[in-house]
């Protein structure tokens, strides 16, 4: 099992199927094994991105570690840290007359947190699922571009884009405004910026993270760069693809950093991930959006963390088209319902499990929290894939 | 009638007025562009639609009767009896359509019961002004479907629904299906050390129809797998007479039906992950859009539990027929974990496998 692994050679003639190669996930596991023996003590990682939580639940990577490597999910999912207040706004703009509300499908049963009458289960909030079933017109969409086309559609109406996401998201909103937008379109700018919260992290009680799995999609765009200031707190990075040899490869290069004793920002995802990022998408977003402090779901504001629409651009900003009929109480609210844990969860205080209502109250059919109700979620990841319960010890007849 | 109903569309025409027939097409069809309410109403309109394209194209003694119920042959035995409701969208899709969704969907659910389906009757829910071209070829479908099974659909029912109070088409289809007294089947039968196998590629009904959702026109290569498998399953039952457990792979894909045979019971369901057979086309896809092949929908799939000396001969004759060729044997029966259905990874480690939860929809990144 000592194997040393096949280095990866990025000119080699590879396919998809070689990032799930079950004999280069083997040699990776050895070599990880033999890093937390060097290593001798136990070791916390850390993922901040939902289609990791979900790639390691799909194949059960965790079984693979030793038990010293702990790999934790921490504030990836957009939809999670979505602030109410967009929740709430969008259910507003819903029950307005001649509104049509387009989002992401996994945003539409997020609770915010305007009370859901009627409902028994609990301090149950309301989503936009709910709002529909009041009479609104809420559409899933699968891309900002969509959403364009069914405001051609409906020149009468006005349409609104909930624009939910992280730094690769936004890109195709700034390139979609860029390019012209139908007058009756405008979007709710809940976009969020990644880097500032994962430097947010380490100035928390109690942390003892040594190394992050930084966001492969996500990097795509930003680059390494923006996270070098991580590196110098002494917190090793390295980025992170989805594929099970990816995740792996990842883990080698934190520990090796860790053993070393010489963090830094290491690029195992280079078949994709530039050290500068994509600088053109960089450039749109920036000539469309600017940085400004937003609210992070149960966690903080957080500054320079949200795209918000450049002052050229703000015609399409749905909080200024409908400022005078919006209802401003009920955009605030506390952040999550009674009981639920999600923030913690977020990042990554406690586990899944360790949260009270988690697999009783709040499951994936009926979600209680935001983190259930995501596909990138990492309390739904969780629950489907059982990593909340005992190992799987499987005996054959 | 002071206005013309809505469901009357410019280019309707009155009866004969049409020009030459074509010999493809009903006299029901040729007569009105677009169903109008009064085909459901029971009047002259609905007689015409019944007797041009229904008793047309089904032509079946027992349907050419018009009586008010089909007096049907017994051939003994026990009987086997299924209904269920079929909408989808789009109604036509690659690889097939709502109609052969209709037929074979009932006849799957009679024959992993172990029955020979003989018998089936259809009714239609249509909306007003649904195109009447379309809804010939649905029959057309129907009946091609059930004659590929031995099937005749002997009985049927049409109402007309407002426009704007339906979608289009919904068909729902009963079977009746003759099982003989010896066929003993179900999960009460399976034990620990047992083989599943399925009859081929999974999900690709799912993507295939996901492909063509407004919003995605995906160019997706990949045609539905919807078709009747009780000549397939009849072949298997020759070799292997002692099928546990059998049931027709459809909403929830293989999830569904796995974490049903495990659900109370004392054993558990193990699915090696490099043996379900994949389509490429379905692999790429599911990557990209985020879904889980094995959650996907299929329309012309079966898992089958057979004891382990009976499998290879299960096998066989799964990949003798046509709807079979890339059968595999996808998993055993475990002794433990009880009550859970899993999936050993190609690096050996173990997920749960999910029961789903919800339609499968793409990921937002």
């Amino acid at each position: 099992m000592a194997d040393a692994p096949r280095p990866i050679d990025v000119d080699a003639d590879y396919t998809p199927s070689t990032y799930k190669d079950a004999g280069l996930v083997a040699s990776l596991r050895g070599r990880i094994a033999e890093l937390a023996d060097d290593i001798g003590r136990p070791v916390k990682l850390m993922h901040i991105c939902g289609t990791h939580e979900h790639e390691i639940g799909r194949y059960a990577l965790r079984d693979l570690l030793p038990p010293s490597v702990t790999v934790l999910a921490g504030p990836g999912c957009p939809v999670c840290v979505c602030d109410n207040e967009y929740i709430n706004m969008a259910i507003q703009l819903l029950l307005l007359p001649d509104v049509i509300v387009t989002s992401f499908g996994d945003m539409l049963a997020v609770p915010g947190s305007i009370p859901l009458e009627g409902e028994r289960r609990g301090d149950v909030r309301m989503s936009l699922l709910d709002a529909r079933a009041r009479g609104g017109d809420v559409r899933a969409v699968y891309s900002v571009f969509e959403s364009r086309r069914i405001a051609e559609a409906n020149p009468d109406k006005q349409v609104v884009f909930f624009s939910v996401g992280f730094e690769t998201t936004v890109v195709a909103v700034a390139a979609m405004l860029k390019r012209g937008a139908p007058d009756n379109l405008s979007i709710i700018e809940a976009n969020y910026y990644t880097p500032p919260a994962s430097k947010l992290l380490p100035t928390l009680d109690g942390f003892d993270i040594e190394g992050f799995i930084l966001p492969g999609h996500a990097v795509t765009i930003t680059g390494l760069r923006v996270y070098e200031p991580l590196a110098e707190l002494g917190i090793a990075c390295a980025s992170g693809g989805f594929e099970p040899v990816d995740v792996m490869a990842s883990v080698v290069s934190l520990l090796e950093q860790v053993r070393d004793g010489a963090p830094a920002v290491t690029n195992p995802y280079q078949r994709l991930v530039k050290y500068d990022g994509n600088e053109k998408a960089k450039q749109e977003t920036d000539e469309v959006f600017e940085l400004a402090p937003i609210r992070w779901r149960g966690i903080a504001e957080i500054p320079a963390s949200g795209y918000k629409l450049r002052p050229a651009y703000q015609r399409y900003s749905a909080a200024r088209r409908f400022a005078g009929q919006l209802d401003p109480i009920a955009l605030q609210g506390a952040e999550h319902p009674k009981g639920c844990r999600c923030a913690e969860v977020t990042l990554g205080q406690i586990r899944p499990d360790e949260c009270g209502v988690f697999g009783k109250l709040c499951t994936p059919d009926s979600p209680y929290g935001p983190c259930m109700v995501s596909h990138e979620g990492t309390c739904r990841a969780w629950f489907v894939y059982g990593m909340h319960k005992e190992k799987l010890h499987v005996e054959a007849a | 009638m002071s206005k013309p109903p809505e469901g009357a569309v410019a280019g309707d025409r009155p009866a004969d007025a049409a020009g030459p027939e074509d010999p493809m097409r009903t006299r029901a069809a040729s007569r009105y562009d677009h169903v109008r309410l009064s085909h459901g109403s029971g009047g002259k309109l609905t007689l015409e639609l019944i007797e041009d394209l229904f008793v047309a194209v089904f032509s079946n003694e027992p349907l050419r009767e018009l009586t008010d119920a089909a007096i049907l042959e017994n051939p003994g035995g026990r009987i086997a009896f299924a209904t269920d409701s079929h909408t989808v969208k789009p109604a036509f899709f690659p690889g097939g359509d709502i109609g052969r969704l209709a037929v074979a969907g009932t006849i799957n659910d009679l024959a992993v019961m172990g029955a020979t389906p003989l018998y089936m009757t259809s009714a239609f829910l249509l909306e007003e002004g649904y195109p009447m071209d379309d809804l010939e070829r649905i029959v057309r479908s129907m009946r091609a479907t059930a004659d590929e099974a031995g099937v005749k659909i002997v009985a049927g029912d049409t109402k007309v629904l407002e426009r704007g109070h339906g979608d289009g088409v919904f068909i729902n289809t009963t079977g009746i299906g003759f099982l003989a007294d010896d066929v003993q089947m179900g999960v009460a039968h399976v034990r620990p050390g047992d083989l599943v196998l399925v009859n081929g590629t999974l999900g690709d009904h799912g993507i295939a129809v996901m492909s063509r959702r407004e919003g995605l026109d995906l160019a997706v290569d990949l045609e539905s797998d919807v078709a009747p498998l009780n000549g397939l399953i009849e072949a298997v039952r020759l070799v292997a007479p002692n099928v546990r457990f059998m049931r027709d792979v459809t909403r929830g894909g293989l999830a569904a039906v796995a974490n049903e045979v495990v659900h109370r019971q004392t054993f558990g369901l193990r699915v090696f992950d490099v043996a379900v057979p994949i389509d490429d086309v379905v692999d790429q896809y599911s990557e990209m859009l985020g879904i889980d092949p094995l959650l996907a929908a299929n329309e012309g799939k079966v898992m089958i539990i057979v004891p382990p000396e009976e499998a290879e001969a299960a096998l066989g004759a799964m990949k003798a027929h046509p709807l079979g060729r890339e059968a595999a044997i996808i998993g055993d029966i475990v002794r433990k974990p009880e009550g859970i259905a899993l999936v050993e990874t190609a690096y050996g480690s173990h997920r749960v496998l999910e029961m789903p939860i919800e339609e499968q929809l793409p990921r937002i990144c």
